[in-house]
């Protein structure tokens, strides 16, 4: 009882506070740097997606934080998970082989569906994250629909220590053709505006970016799923 | 239009007093999942589809999932 | 309005109507099993029924329509078997003027366990 009491004060104290905070949220003016993004993001990148030229290209270096951020959660899921072992796994009955088969023909969809959110990260809503997180949920249709199932931890983990290794080297790339890390300019040839070979080096960040959550993310749900198996998920 | 823009923003508020509230985890989880996919919403709404489809695919789906998985893990050494 | 146009809002009309069906079998169907199937067979015609509306009356969306009604083709009725076997096996009970479980005849149960509703 007490518990709700204090929810409901938490929720309500919040609500408070975002009323009383209302007014300071009337749109003022662009600052120097906001400007800057606004009126030259699409001539300097020639990406259509303005978003992503700026998370990508802006914001690269923070990017690289976030996706390492992500990086360590998920080794850190890794190192404690793999230990539980004693629990006895339940008894279960096996999905139906109507649920088997339809993980089975749907995965391939699915995973295009993800390549292609981060293929066209450029051109329209969605990139590497949004298509990574695609990509996990296939893999997690088949983990759901087949228990047993084990992922190829080997192949996840090259595929994501690649495109780890792949952005950090586009940054230095940009650094010594440029002399800033990870520049966009004068790097590769920035291509027409709304081409798909446009805007530089920003599709093949977002494609490096999309493998590497799409294998870290999978390898966190097989990790899951399997923890109590005694470790029979870690090879 | 705003009707309905109104009308996910009392879903998205009811269902994260209900997630704070529940006494069944599992319901709590979904509840939780229910607020990221009505946000998901607002963003859309508010012209960030970036944002939107980044709430849908990891807040309602995969870290539900992952929550879900978290609970019945867990459940054997707490119950309530 | 040309009549194309015409057409593609009747046919989205209908299946709209065929989703309103749907969400008013989930409302008044006795037990969870007959809910499910309101819920399933009629949002999936209502869904392709909407989506073919909308390719009479926008024919360059076509291709992607078409990938759409293929996806919830193949996603709608494995998802609600899936959850209704998860129920069956769930013990959720069947409503009282069912008078068959085949499921749980396959299984090898009689029909009475899954009909009692669980403590």
């Amino acid at each position: 009882m007490i518990k709700q009491l204090v929810g409901l004060l938490a929720v309500l104290a919040v609500a408070a506070l975002f009323v009383a905070l209302l007014p300071l949220m009337a749109p003022t003016e662009l600052g120097p740097v906001t400007r800057h993004y606004v009126e030259q993001g699409l001539v300097e990148n020639r990406g259509a997606n303005l978003v992503t030229s700026i998370v990508v290209n802006y914001r690269g270096f923070d990017t690289l934080g976030e996706v390492t951020v992500l990086f360590l959660s998920v080794s850190g899921a890794g190192f404690v998970l793999r230990r539980r072992e004693g629990l006895v796994p339940e008894p279960q009955r096996r999905s139906s082989e109507l649920v088997q088969t339809a993980s089975r023909v749907l995965f391939a969809p699915i995973v295009l569906f993800g390549a292609y959110i981060f293929v066209h990260g450029h051109l329209t809503p969605g990139g590497g994250f949004q298509g990574g997180a695609v990509i996990a949920s296939a893999v997690l249709l088949l983990l759901l629909a087949d228990r047993d199932r084990l992922l190829p931890h080997g192949f996840l983990s090259v595929i994501e220590s690649f495109s780890g290794f792949g952005y950090v080297v586009t940054g230095f790339v940009g650094l010594a053709a440029t002399g800033s890390f990870l520049a966009n300019r004068g790097v590769i040839d920035l291509g027409t505006w709304n081409r798909l070979f446009s805007a530089g080096v920003i599709p093949v960040i977002y494609v490096l970016i999309g493998l590497k959550v799409g294998s870290e993310l999978a390898t966190l749900l097989d990790t899951m799923m399997h923890a109590d198996q005694a470790g029979e998920g870690h090879r | 239009m705003i009707f309905i823009d109104l009308v996910v923003c009392l879903l998205a508020i009811v269902s994260a007093v209900w997630a704070i509230i529940a006494r069944n985890l599992v319901s709590a989880v979904v509840l939780a999942g229910v607020v990221s996919l009505a946000v998901s919403y607002l963003f859309l709404r508010l012209a960030a589809p970036d944002v939107a489809m980044t709430e849908a695919a990891i807040g309602a789906g995969l870290s539900t999932v992952i929550f879900l998985i978290a609970v019945r893990r867990t459940e054997e050494e707490e119950k309530r | 309005m040309e009549i194309r146009e015409l057409v593609g809002a009747l046919v989205t009309l209908g299946g709209a109507a065929f989703l309103f069906l749907g969400a008013l079998g989930i409302v008044r169907m006795p037990d969870l099993y007959n809910r499910m199937q309101a819920g399933t067979k009629a949002t999936t015609l209502g869904n392709i029924l909407t989506l073919a509306g909308l390719a009479i009356y926008e024919p360059a969306w076509l291709p992607k329509l078409l990938l759409v009604v293929l996806f919830v083709l193949m996603t709608n009725p494995v998802s609600s078997h899936a959850l209704a076997r998860a129920a069956h096996r769930g013990r959720v009970p069947l409503s009282d003027i069912s008078v068959e479980d085949a499921l749980a005849e396959a299984y090898g149960e009689t029909a009475e366990p899954a009909k009692e509703a669980r403590p």
